[in-house]
C-alpha cells in the first residue's frame, strides 16, 4: 500500500500530508495533524462526536477516508472560535449549559454551525432534526436546543448591526 | 482494523469504468463512504483497490426528461431531500431521505451506495420500487437498464456485475392523481435502522378506481420487496376499506420476515398489515400524509 | 383530574451573591471551543499503543495460551498475561480506604488466569509501536479454550448443580429487612396485592470511551493520565502493578461522561503494567464496541412485591423479594443490593416490612455502579406497585401515595430517621399540576399520564466513613486557587466548588483557578459517585474558605474598626455591610495579612457521619447521610396498532435543598430524565446466553434529540440538606423517577401494565393481546 500526498486546509491552515489510503479523516485529523478537538465516540457514524465541516457541510469524519479530503476545506470546533475569541455559538453553549461533560460538544457545535448557515432562524423541530446525528448522554438536549436558539438570535443581531 | 488497499482517482466515468474492468472483482467504488468505511474497518470488505467516484460530474444531476425523473447515482441523500423534482415527483422518496440515518450521514451517503449495499433495510428502496424505478448499470462494455425489482436478488446480493457501476436511477413521472405513502417504523425517533418500512403508490382515475398500485416493503424479506398479489388485488377496483384490508392482509401473507435483535417475525408481519392498510387509507381519504418518520 | 401544587412551608433561605446564580461553569467555554484535552487526546513521543485480548466465551478454561508469535512480531514491545502479574486478583477495597473493619471481597481477575467467566473478560495485553501492529499482535496470540457449562440466569445459578462461579452457591450478597410483623399485618389487610417487576440491564453509553496514557517520569513514578471517577484507585492500581502507593500517580482528566461506568478500574492497571514493563509511554483507548464489552452494566433485577393495604389506601405490610444479576464477578453488587434493600419500599411509611434481597453471579457481563445504584430498579417496582394498588382500590394514584408518604421525622423501612424535608406531596402535586390535562386520544393513539415519587440517598453509606479534603488559598494579587481531588464527570463538580469559594471569599469566578483530580498534587476528595461530591467536597471547600474568611474579616475588623459580623467580602473587596462605600481591596487586605504571617490558605477535611453497619438480621440502622425526594410526571401517546410510544410531555420536580448553580441543576434533571426515559423505552442491551447483542450505538439506542421533548424542570429549595448552604444532591435523583413515570403513563394509556422494561412496541402489542 502506497501512501499519498494530500493537501487540505484545516481551520484556515494549509496542510500537506503523506497518508495511507486506509486512514480515515478522523484519524488523520487527530493522530497525524493533532486536531484532538475532533472526538472519536464510535468510529461508525452512530454518534456524531467526530463531526467537522467539510466544504461547509457537516459530516462524520470517521466515515471518510483522509484521501477523500484532498483539496477540501475542513473546519473543526476549534476553528470556529477560541478561549479568547469564542464564536457566538460557543458562547451560547457555554452560557446556557449546552456542554456538560463536553465530549459531544465539538461535534454539536459543528452541526449547529451548519444548521445556522442554512437556516438562520430554525424552529425547535428543525434544530432537533439537524442535531439528530449528534448523541448526547448528559444534557437530554434541552439546554442544547436553548443554546442553539440563543446563538441564532445572537448571530441575527450581529447581522443587523 | 482497516485492510490495506490502493486508492484510485479516475478523472471521468469512462476512466472509472476502465479501472473497474481492469481490476474487478477486487475493486470497490467509494462515494460518500458511509457504508464502505464501516465495512472496511469491520473486515467485511477487503478490496485491493478502492475507486473514488466522488466528484464525477456524470454521476450527479437530478433531471426530468423523456417522461422520467433521472437521478445520478452519486447524488447524496441530502441532495435528494432538498430536490424540488424529488419533492414533486417522488414524495415518498423524499420522506425516506428525511429519515435516512442522520443529517451528517445524509450529507455524504449516495443513492447508488444505498442501493448497491442492498441491505434488506435500505431506506431508498421501497419508495423507488413503488415508483417502478430502474437502475442503470454501466461497464466499460456499455450500459443496461434493469428494473430495481430485478436488481435485488438476495440479502446484500444484486445483479450488479463485479465490473459494473450503478450510475443512475430513473422512474417514470407519476401520473396525476397518484397518491404516495411512506412510513419507517424504528425503535427510536431518529437515526434508527428500520424494523419495517413501507412505501405505497396508488394511481387512481377520475372515478376513484385504482389504475395501478404499488406496495413495497423493507426489512421483512431478504431484499426490499413488492407484494404483487396485493397490488393485483387492488388493480381495477376502487379503494375502499374492504379492498384496503384485503391488500394489507395479502401483503402480510406474502412476506416471511425473520426475528432478529430489533423485532420478532410476528411483529414485522403484523406491522406490514397495519402499515400498508394505514398508508392506503390515507391515500383513499386524501388526509394529510403520515409523516415519513416514526412517532405520533 | 385537576391537581394543584401543595403550598410550600415558609423557608428562610439566606440571600446569596454567587451561589444560586446560573453562572457559566468554569469548564464550559473550554469544552465548547474544543480546548479541553480528554484522556484519549494526549500523546507523548515514543508512545506505544496497547490493545487487550478478551474472552470470546462466557465460561471456559484456557487450555492453551501462546503469545510467542505476538511477542516476536517486529514492533511489538511486550505481551503480558496473568502469569506476568504481581497481583492477579483485583483488590478494590484497600486498608484504610473506608472505615470498614471487614473489607469487602473482590474476586475479579486483573487478567484471566485459568478460567474466563464472561465474554469480554481481559486475558492478555499487547503494546506495540503502532495501533495496527498492536492489532496484528493480538491476532497472533494463540488461544484455545475448553468450554465449561455456563449459567446465565440468577435463579438457575442458585439451583443445585449449577456451575459455581462464586462459592458456595453463586450468591455474592444478601441483605434483609425485618421490621414489625408482616405476617400478622397481612392478615389484617383488606387486600393483598402481589406483582413481580423486572428492571433490565443498562449500558452507560457515555460519549467518551475509556482511555488513558501512562508513562514513567524522571522520579521513576508511574503516571497514568486517565478518565476516572475515583482518584483513590491509585492504591489498588499500585498494588496490582507492584509498586508502592506513592510511586503511582493518577492524573484524572475531565471525564466525558461517567454515570458509574468509570467508577471501577477500567484501563488504569493495564496502562500501569505496560508502562512498567516497557519503560515507555503507553496509550490505551477502547473502541466503542470494546467499551460496551469491557465495562460494567446496571444490575438487572427481578422484584416481587406483596403488599397488604386497607380500603382507604393505607399500606399495612410490605413483603419484597428481589434478585439481582451480579454477572461474572462481585464488583459493587453488595452495595448496589444494599441501596435496593434500604429503599425497596420507597418513600412510604410502612410499619411492617420484610425485604429479602440476593445478588447472584452468572456468566454474563459484570454489573456494578450506574446512576442510582440499585435505587432506580426498586423505584420501578414500588412506584408501579403503588399505581396497581390505586387501581385495585379505585383510588386516585396521588391519593394513595399521599396517605402513605414519609414525613420529616418518620423512619425509613431500615429504621433511619428522615431529618431533612421530605417534600413528597409538594413535588408530586407540582409535576401533576404542570402536566395538565392529557391530550385527547386520536383513533388508535391512546394518551396516558403517569408519575412517580421517589427517594434517593445522597452521600455514601455512612459506615464507609467517608471524608473529603479540599485546599483553598489566596494569591497575593487577590485571585484564589483551589486544589481538590474531585473528578469532574460533566455535572459541574469542580465549578460548584469555585462558586462556593466565590461566595465566601468574594473573589469573582473568573479569578478562581481550580486544580483537580491529581493523586500527587491535590488533596483527596473521594469518589465522584453516590451523589456525594457537592455534599462532601462542597462542605470541605466551604470549611476551608470559611477559615480563610474568618482570618480576613478578623484582620479587616481592626482596619474598619467594626465587628467582623458587620463586614463582608464581595466583588474582590472587604466592605462594611451597612456602608458598602467603606471598602478595602481584597488584594490589599491579603498583603497585610501575609506580612503579618496570617494564614491565607487552608486544607479542610469534611467528614460524613461515621456509623456502624446495620444489623444483618433486621437491616435496621442508619445507612446514608440523607435523602433527596422528588417526582416526575410523564404524558405518553401509545399507538395501539404499532405499539410505538411517544413521550408528549415530561415534568420533574426535585427538592435539591439549595441549587448552587440552577443552570447546572436543570441540566442534571433534564439529562437524568432523558437517560431514564431511554431506559424505559429504547435501551435494550439484549444479552442472550451471556452475549451482548446490542454491541454498538446503532443497536443500543440511547435517546437522540428527536426522541423526547425537553423535561420541564421545577426546582424546589427547602434548604434542609446537609450539603453546603443546605444543599442536597441531584445527580442520581434526576434519573430515578423517570422510568416508572413512563411505565405508569403507558399503563394508564393502554389500560394494562407491562411488567418489564424497555417498553418496546412489541411488548405493547403483547400486552394488548395482539401477539400470536
Amino acid at each position: 500500500m502506497e501512501p499519498e500526498v494530500i493537501s487540505l486546509t484545516v481551520n484556515g491552515r494549509r496542510h500537506r500530508l503523506l497518508i495511507d489510503p486506509n486512514v480515515t479523516l478522523l484519524q488523520a485529523l487527530r493522530e497525524h495533524l493533532g486536531y484532538v478537538d475532533v472526538k472519536n465516540g464510535c468510529e461508525k457514524g452512530d454518534c456524531g462526536a467526530c463531526a467537522v465541516l467539510m466544504n461547509g457541510k457537516a459530516v462524520n469524519s470517521c466515515l471518510m477516508l483522509a484521501v477523500q479530503a484532498h483539496g477540501a476545506e475542513i473546519v473543526t470546533a476549534a476553528g470556529l472560535g477560541s478561549l479568547e475569541h469564542p464564536h457566538p455559538i460557543q458562547e451560547a453553549f457555554a452560557d446556557l449549559g449546552g456542554a456538560q461533560c463536553g465530549y459531544c460538544t465539538p461535534g454539536m457545535v459543528v452541526a449547529t454551525k451548519a444548521l445556522l448557515d442554512e437556516i438562520p432562524h430554525p424552529s425547535e423541530e428543525e434544530i432537533r432534526v439537524a442535531l439528530s446525528g449528534n448523541l448526547c448522554r448528559c444534557t437530554g438536549y434541552g439546554q442544547i436546543v436553548e443554546a442553539v436558539r440563543a446563538a441564532a438570535e445572537k448571530l441575527a443581531a450581529a447581522e443587523t448591526v | 482494523m482497516m485492510p490495506e488497499f490502493e486508492f484510485w482517482r479516475p478523472q471521468s466515468l469512462a476512466g472509472a469504468l476502465r479501472m473497474m474492468a481492469e481490476v474487478a472483482p477486487q475493486i470497490h467504488p467509494i462515494s460518500g463512504g458511509t457504508n464502505l468505511v464501516v465495512d472496511l474497518r469491520g473486515g467485511r470488505q477487503r478490496p485491493r483497490v478502492v475507486l473514488n467516484l466522488e466528484g464525477l460530474s456524470e454521476l450527479k444531476g437530478i433531471r426530468r426528461e423523456d417522461g422520467h425523473v433521472s437521478v445520478g447515482g452519486g447524488i447524496s441523500i441530502a441532495e435528494l431531500l432538498g430536490s424540488e423534482l424529488v419533492y414533486a415527483y417522488a414524495p415518498s422518496l423524499r420522506d425516506a431521505a428525511g429519515v435516512f440515518a442522520s443529517p451528517l450521514v445524509r450529507n455524504r451517503a449516495s443513492l447508488a451506495g444505498n442501493l448497491v449495499d442492498a441491505s434488506p433495510a435500505a431506506d431508498t428502496a421501497p419508495p423507488l420500487l413503488a415508483l417502478d424505478a430502474e437502475v442503470q448499470l454501466a461497464s466499460q462494455a456499455g450500459s443496461r437498464w434493469v428494473s430495481l425489482d430485478e436488481f435485488f436478488v438476495g440479502v446484500r446480493k444484486t445483479v450488479l456485475r463485479p465490473e459494473e457501476l450503478l450510475v443512475a436511477v430513473r422512474w417514470p413521472v407519476p401520473a396525476d392523481g397518484t397518491r404516495f405513502g411512506y412510513y419507517k417504523l424504528g425503535l427510536r425517533k431518529a437515526d434508527a435502522i428500520s424494523v419495517v418500512s413501507a412505501a405505497t403508490a396508488v394511481e387512481m382515475d377520475e372515478k376513484g378506481v385504482c389504475v395501478r398500485a404499488r406496495i413495497a416493503l423493507g426489512s421483512v424479506a431478504p431484499r426490499p420487496v413488492r407484494t404483487k398479489a396485493a397490488e393485483a388485488a387492488l388493480q381495477g377496483k376502487p379503494l375502499s376499506e374492504e379492498t384496503i384490508r384485503q391488500a394489507a392482509r395479502l401483503s402480510a401473507e406474502a412476506v416471511q420476515p425473520i426475528s432478529d435483535l430489533r423485532a420478532s417475525a410476528w411483529y414485522r408481519k403484523q406491522m406490514v398489515e397495519t402499515l400498508v392498510a394505514r398508508l392506503l387509507r390515507q391515500s383513499m381519504e386524501s388526509t394529510p400524509r403520515m409523516e415519513g418518520k416514526n412517532g405520533a | 383530574m385537576k391537581y394543584t401544587a401543595k403550598p410550600l412551608p415558609p423557608v428562610n433561605l439566606p440571600e446569596l451573591k454567587q451561589v444560586g446564580k446560573p453562572l457559566r461553569r468554569v469548564d464550559a467555554l473550554s469544552k465548547t471551543v474544543g480546548a479541553t484535552v480528554y484522556a484519549g487526546d494526549f500523546s507523548l513521543p515514543n508512545m506505544l499503543y496497547a490493545r487487550v485480548l478478551r474472552s470470546s466465551l462466557p465460561h471456559g478454561r484456557i487450555t492453551r495460551l501462546d503469545t510467542s508469535k505476538a511477542a516476536a512480531l517486529a514492533g511489538v514491545a511486550c505481551v503480558l498475561t496473568a502469569k506476568d502479574l504481581p497481583q492477579s486478583i483485583l483488590v478494590t477495597d484497600m486498608p484504610g480506604q473506608t472505615g470498614q473493619k471487614r473489607r469487602s471481597g473482590s474476586d475479579a481477575q486483573v487478567l484471566a488466569g485459568e478460567v474466563v467467566r464472561y465474554i469480554g473478560e481481559p486475558i492478555a495485553l499487547v503494546a506495540a509501536e503502532t495501533l495496527d501492529l498492536a492489532e496484528k499482535a493480538l491476532q497472533l496470540i494463540e488461544i484455545e479454550y475448553e468450554a465449561l457449562p455456563a449459567v446465565y440466569d440468577p435463579f438457575e445459578a442458585m439451583q443445585p448443580g449449577a456451575p459455581i462461579l462464586h462459592a458456595p452457591d453463586n450468591v455474592v450478597a444478601r441483605w434483609k429487612i425485618r421490621k414489625g410483623d408482616v405476617r400478622a399485618a397481612m392478615r389484617t389487610a383488606d387486600l393483598v396485592l402481589e406483582n413481580t417487576f423486572q428492571a433490565p440491564y443498562q449500558e452507560h453509553a457515555y460519549l467518551e470511551p475509556e482511555a488513558g496514557v501512562s508513562w514513567i517520569d524522571e522520579r521513576g513514578v508511574i503516571n497514568i493520565r486517565v478518565c476516572t471517577q475515583v482518584v483513590e484507585h491509585f492504591r489498588s492500581i499500585s498494588l496490582a502493578v507492584g509498586v508502592p502507593q506513592n510511586r503511582l500517580r493518577i492524573q484524572g482528566t475531565m471525564v466525558g461522561g461517567g454515570f458509574g461506568g468509570k467508577e471501577d478500574i477500567t484501563v488504569e492497571i493495564f496502562l500501569g503494567l505496560l508502562a512498567k514493563a516497557t519503560r515507555k509511554p503507553v496509550k490505551l483507548v477502547y473502541t466503542r464496541e470494546e467499551s460496551i464489552l469491557a465495562h460494567s452494566k446496571r444490575h438487572p433485577y427481578v422484584i416481587k412485591h406483596r403488599t397488604g393495604v386497607m380500603r382507604d389506601g393505607r399500606i399495612v405490610a410490605a413483603e419484597i423479594e428481589m434478585v439481582s444479576n451480579s454477572g461474572a464477578y462481585v464488583f459493587l453488587s453488595p452495595y448496589v443490593l444494599l441501596y435496593s434493600t434500604g429503599m425497596a419500599t420507597g418513600p412510604y411509611r410502612i410499619d411492617n416490612v420484610s425485604v429479602d434481597a440476593l445478588s447472584v453471579a452468572t456468566n454474563t457481563p459484570f454489573t456494578s455502579a450506574f446512576r442510582g445504584f440499585g435505587a432506580p430498579q426498586v423505584c420501578c417496582a414500588y412506584e408501579q406497585q403503588m399505581d396497581e394498588i390505586a387501581k385495585a382500590l379505585d383510588l386516585d394514584p396521588l391519593e394513595v401515595r399521599r396517605i402513605n408518604y414519609l414525613r420529616k421525622g418518620d423512619c425509613t423501612a431500615h429504621g433511619q430517621e428522615i431529618t431533612s424535608e421530605a417534600w413528597l406531596e409538594e413535588t408530586a402535586t407540582r409535576v401533576l399540576e404542570a402536566l395538565g390535562e392529557p391530550a385527547p386520544d386520536q383513533g388508535p393513539i391512546k394518551v396516558g399520564q403517569g408519575f412517580a415519587s421517589y427517594m434517593q440517598s445522597y452521600g455514601r453509606i455512612t459506615w464507609l466513613h467517608d471524608t473529603s479534603q479540599a485546599w483553598v488559598g489566596l494569591e497575593m494579587d487577590g485571585t484564589a486557587t483551589i486544589r481538590a481531588g474531585v473528578p469532574d464527570l460533566g455535572a459541574g463538580q469542580v465549578s460548584a466548588l469555585c462558586q462556593i469559594v466565590s461566595e465566601v471569599l468574594g473573589v469573582p469566578m473568573h479569578s478562581i483557578t481550580i486544580y483537580h483530580t491529581d493523586s500527587a498534587t491535590t488533596p483527596l476528595s473521594g469518589t465522584s459517585t453516590a451523589t456525594r461530591q457537592l455534599y462532601m467536597s462542597g462542605n470541605a471547600t466551604l470549611q476551608a474558605a470559611n477559615t480563610i474568611r474568618k482570618t480576613l474579616l478578623e484582620r479587616a475588623s481592626k482596619y474598619f474598626e467594626e465587628d467582623p459580623q458587620n463586614l463582608d467580602l464581595a466583588d474582590g473587596k472587604a466592605l462594611v455591610k451597612s456602608d458598602p462605600g467603606q471598602a478595602l481591596n481584597l488584594k490589599d487586605l491579603i498583603t497585610v495579612c501575609a506580612a503579618e504571617g496570617l494564614p491565607l490558605a487552608n486544607l479542610a477535611m469534611f467528614k460524613a457521619p461515621f456509623t456502624d453497619p446495620i444489623d444483618p438480621e433486621t437491616g435496621q440502622g442508619r445507612i446514608w447521610p440523607d435523602f433527596t425526594f422528588g417526582a416526575q410526571a410523564v404524558e405518553v401517546a401509545v399507538d395501539t396498532e404499532t405499539g410505538e410510544v411517544s413521550v408528549l410531555k415530561a415534568v420533574a420536580c426535585h427538592d435539591v435543598g439549595r441549587a448552587i448553580n440552577p443552570g447546572a441543576v436543570e441540566g442534571q434533571i433534564q439529562g437524568g430524565s432523558s437517560q431514564g426515559m431511554g431506559y424505559a423505552l429504547t435501551e435494550d442491551l439484549s444479552v442472550v446466553d451471556g452475549r451482548i447483542r446490542a454491541g454498538s450505538l446503532s443497536e443500543y439506542l440511547i435517546p437522540t434529540s428527536c426522541d423526547f421533548p425537553a423535561t420541564q424542570t421545577i426546582i424546589l429549595e427547602s434548604g434542609s440538606g446537609v450539603g453546603p448552604f443546605g444543599a442536597k444532591g441531584i445527580g442520581e435523583p434526576a434519573f430515578t423517577p423517570a422510568p416508572p413515570a413512563v411505565a405508569n403513563a403507558v399503563a394508564n394509556a393502554i389500560g394494562v401494565r407491562i411488567f418489564e422494561l424497555p417498553i418496546t412496541p412489541e411488548r405493547v402489542l403483547k400486552a394488548l393481546g395482539k401477539a400470536p
